[in-house]
């Protein structure tokens, strides 16, 4: 998805600043009582489903029983497809990351250091950035076919763009005083970037990689709903053209809960982080 | 306490839902035909049926012409049959020419139609490889990357000459691409080899792959099916519609089955922008009346009873999925009394050999 | 006079760097492509991408396909956007209605957005619609988010007032909650937007063909044609900016209030 979170936000003057809520989710902490109230109306909802495809309400290729998607759901579990599948996603998801985090934490870190690399490479970056990495998809796939190095580029690219912008923000919001600090200190160059600069820096940072995930992930359905013959997109296709409901059901299902692990790893993540901060401090 | 705003919520969601539910056909009447294939570059034509015959010769439109409150509308679907399916469970098609996996599938699904008659049922299928690929024999295609379009008849057809040579569809990498991907990423060498018809031949021909096996002029049973498929409840609601939509279709399967305009069919497919010397490439050591009859035979219906029990024992169909009742060929019937073409194709027995009158 | 003079050279050098790196890009291209350095299958010659968008424009309806993308970028987005506003209003605003629905809200939008096109396109079809459907579910998403976050943090002397002034449920809305949510509101409906746009071509790519750039990029893919394929992708990029450029000025204009409130 693209890029355009941070462009937004930097349009706004707020680059990860909490103002921006993405896809981040709802503020909701009231404790046993409220979870309770919010299972009402999912339990409602598979309830009216239930009904409806029992009854026939629902014709059953708009919408197949639950108790049918449950009975698919375990057989791929048990036969291993899941775990097969999800599999081959998450590991070009971490590939495709890995590869874009780093290019976007160097080149982010360059611009934010420099103005000079900055002024020199933010507005080609920018341009490139308007396009969203669906758009990319076709062109690469004419220089890099439909083979696994494309994924990973795609995946990469997802995760470059808020990478390189939140970091390069980061860096240029780190207070002036600090880095005069360091140089008081006689901090040597590397040592101001570490001790002083990336962590100042790191919540922005850190922004960035949540953004960088979510983009990457949703590179990687599109870019397995294209050219793919493996994953969790391509479970998506197949079920669709065999016009198997219940397998695109669990797909998105399970892409669901991916993308709902990632999201709580990273809460966590984060507040360990914002802890070890605050120790240090 | 925000009673008032709940209600107005509800009443803009309920206006909203209204917007977006689907449109209903009014008066005048519209037919929506699908075609379960599209001409190259998105061309709203096809090749190949007299189905296609019937779009490009505008058999429905001239059929109707005098009733100015029926329409026609075709819709060609780069998803193919797959994506006829889709348009079936919307109410969106009223008629399409269809292949038979996904016709069986969306049967299996509960789709409600019916089988009306046959339209390109003998299409033979092709396997070409890249231009510098080393395979010779459908058996070399083990462990290389093939591709074909899921859920279509090829599909089926294609999974049954890999177990005719001994292989099955988790012996090969199979890459999942439609009709005008598959010409991309052969050109392209991306893929070693793909099952198809009339976009490979044309490759072959420019010297961008080539075709190592076809069906054609083998056993029918490895070859694909396909027909006119309807909506159950227009067939109800609009019998005489129906048995002049019948009418119409039968007429273009009777001039694409007349030889003398064998060279006018392929100028007139050729709208698809299928070259005409690959279509004739296509339908050479074929007779026409062959490859266009609509009967509903012996042969036809032994095919898709096959077919279905083939589709569930590769998996490709989860459910047993009957024929029973699904063919309808009364209309049929009705146009070539009509018409008297009662005698104009030959009919096939389930052995495959001429039936006997 | 000296600091606008110093400001104006020190413009000059910010805008001579940031044209020096797209300048030596396309030099390179052309010289690369010209040269057959590169193979003009996946470079084209600037020439050529420039003679292909005119191809388009003139005898292929280039205005029709942008059009056609547009406009169920539009119809989508506003209705992704007027539903979600009014569904994060009453999420933040009624306690049940939070209770009983933010939790699914919330499993539902883990749901990655292209993961909804096979349901989508069972559900409606090859139509208008489906895309439409497709584009709206982008632009829901954000905006719901957005207002609800506005919504809940509107300060609680700002509601003290409302209920002093016995204001009804309505203008408790139109007067309170809306005004003061609203730059939360712009940042979710400029999200909006921007997920709209993807959506739009992630809808011409995977949902049933028809007009619209996203389709002419798959085209220009297909027949190996990377003019066409770039000059598709420089559109999508043109009108991604603009529709971001559109954004952040209305966004500046419904929140001028804002600067003279200070």
């Amino acid at each position: 998805m693209s890029s355009f979170t941070n462009m937004a936000s930097s349009a706004t003057g707020a680059v990860g600043s909490n103002k921006t809520v993405g896809w981040k989710g709802l503020a909701n902490r009231r404790g046993a009582r409220r979870a309770a109230i919010g299972l009402i109306l999912p339990v409602m909802l598979v309830l009216y489903w239930w009904l409806a495809s029992s009854r026939g309400w629902l014709p059953e290729q708009i919408l197949p029983s639950p108790a049918y998607v449950y009975t698919t759901a375990v057989e791929m579990i048990v036969s291993g497809e899941i775990a097969y599948h999800a599999g081959m996603s998450l590991r070009r998801v971490v590939y495709g990351f890995l590869f874009g985090a780093m290019a976007g934490l160097s080149l982010g870190m360059a611009m934010g250091l420099s103005r000079t690399v900055d002024d020199y490479v933010r507005p080609l970056f920018l341009a490139f950035a308007q396009i969203p990495t669906l758009g990319w998809i076709p062109l690469l796939m004419l220089i890099f076919g439909i083979g696994e190095a494309l994924k990973i580029i795609v995946i990469a690219k997802g995760a470059l763009v808020p990478m390189t912008l939140n970091t390069a923000a980061g860096i240029r919001s780190v207070p002036a005083n600090y880095v005069e600090v360091g140089r008081a200190l006689r901090f040597s160059r590397l040592q101001t970037l570490r001790l002083i600069v990336l962590p100042g820096a790191a919540h922005s940072i850190f922004t960035g990689v949540r953004y960088g995930l979510t983009h990457s992930w949703t590179a990687l359905v599109g870019v397995e709903l294209l050219a793919s013959s493996e994953g969790l997109g391509y479970l998506l296709v197949w079920g669709r053209q065999m016009f198997w409901l219940d397998v695109v059901i669990v797909a998105m299902i399970v892409i669901g809960i991916v993308g709902f692990v990632m999201d709580k790893g990273f809460d966590l993540a984060e507040s360990y982080l914002q802890r070890w901060k605050r120790g240090e401090a | 306490m925000f009673s008032t705003i709940l209600r107005r919520t509800a009443l803009a969601v309920f206006t909203v839902s209204l917007l977006a539910a689907p449109a209903r056909a009014a008066e005048p009447l519209t037919i929506h035909v699908g075609y379960a294939a599209i001409g190259v570059d998105n061309r709203p034509f096809a090749e190949g049926t007299s189905a296609a015959t019937a779009r490009a010769g505008e058999y429905l439109e001239k059929e109707f012409a005098n009733d100015p409150n029926i329409k026609i509308e075709w819709f060609f679907f780069k998803g193919a049959g797959p994506a006829v399916n889709e348009g079936f469970s919307n109410d969106q098609l009223d008629f399409a020419y269809q292949g038979d996996l996904p016709a069986l599938i969306g049967r299996a699904n509960g789709l409600k139609t019916r089988f009306l008659l046959a339209s390109g049922a003998r299409k033979p299928l092709y396997l070409a490889v890249a231009k510098d690929a080393d395979i010779k024999s459908v058996a070399d295609l083990k462990g290389k990357k093939v591709a074909y379009q899921r859920g279509t008849n090829g599909h089926l057809s294609a999974i049954k000459i890999l177990e005719a040579n001994g292989l099955s569809e988790k012996d090969i990498q199979v890459i999942n691409l439609d009709s005008a991907g598959t010409v991309a990423a052969l050109t392209s060498q991306d893929i070693d080899a793909a099952f198809g018809d009339t976009q490979l031949i044309n490759l072959a021909a420019k010297g961008n792959a080539k075709v190592i096996y076809t069906t054609k002029g083998q056993d029918p049973r490895y070859g694909r099916n396909a027909g006119i498929i309807a909506r159950q409840d227009f067939i109800e609601k609009h019998p005489e519609i129906t048995q002049r939509v019948v009418d119409a279709f039968v007429k273009a399967a009777q001039w694409s089955s007349d030889e003398p305009n064998r060279a006018a069919l392929f100028e007139l497919w050729h709208k698809s922008g299928t070259p005409v010397p690959i279509l004739e490439d296509y339908f050479s050591n074929d007779t026409l009346a062959y490859r266009n009859s609509p009967l509903i035979d012996g042969l036809l219906v032994s095919q898709y009873q096959e077919q279905g029990v083939k589709a569930k024992a590769f998996g490709l169909i989860r459910r047993e999925v009957s024929t029973d009742g699904w063919f309808e060929p009364k209309y049929l019937k009705a146009s070539l009394e009509k018409l008297g073409l009662q005698n104009f194709w030959q009919a096939y027995g389930a052995d495959g050999k001429p039936a006997g009158s | 006079m000296s600091v606008l003079a110093a400001l104006r050279t020190q413009n000059a050098v910010k805008i001579r760097r940031g044209l020096t790196l797209p300048v030596l890009l396309l030099i390179f291209w052309e010289a690369a492509s010209r040269s057959g350095l590169v193979d003009a299958r996946f470079l084209p010659s600037l020439e050529d991408v420039f003679l292909t968008a005119k191809r388009e424009l003139v005898d292929n309806n280039l205005f029709g396909e942008l059009a056609a993308s547009l406009f169920r970028n539009i119809a989508g987005f506003v209705i992704g956007s007027a539903i979600g506003v009014v569904f994060a209003t009453l999420l933040a605003l009624s306690r049940w209605a939070d209770a009983l629905a933010t939790p699914s809200f919330n499993g539902f939008k883990q749901i990655s957005l292209l993961a909804w096109i096979p349901l989508i396109s069972i559900w409606f079809g090859f139509g208008e619609q489906a895309k439409i459907v497709f584009v709206a579910i982008a632009a829901f998403i954000p905006v719901v988010l957005n207002t609800y976050e506005g919504m809940r943090n509107v300060p609680g002397d700002l509601i003290e007032v409302g209920r002093a002034l016995k204001f009804t449920p309505v203008q408790r809305v139109t007067r309170i909650f809306l005004p003061a949510a609203m730059p939360s509101i712009a940042t979710g409906v400029h999200l909006g937007l921007i997920y709209s746009w993807l959506a739009t071509v992630g809808a011409e790519y995977f949902l049933a063909v028809g007009p619209g750039i996203g389709g002419l990029i798959i085209a220009g893919r297909e027949r190996f044609d990377m003019a066409l394929v770039m000059v598709g992708v420089i559109i999508l990029g043109l009108v991604g900016f603009l529709l971001n450029r559109l954004a952040a000025a209305g966004e500046a204009y419904l929140l001028r209030w804002r600067v003279t409130a200070h």
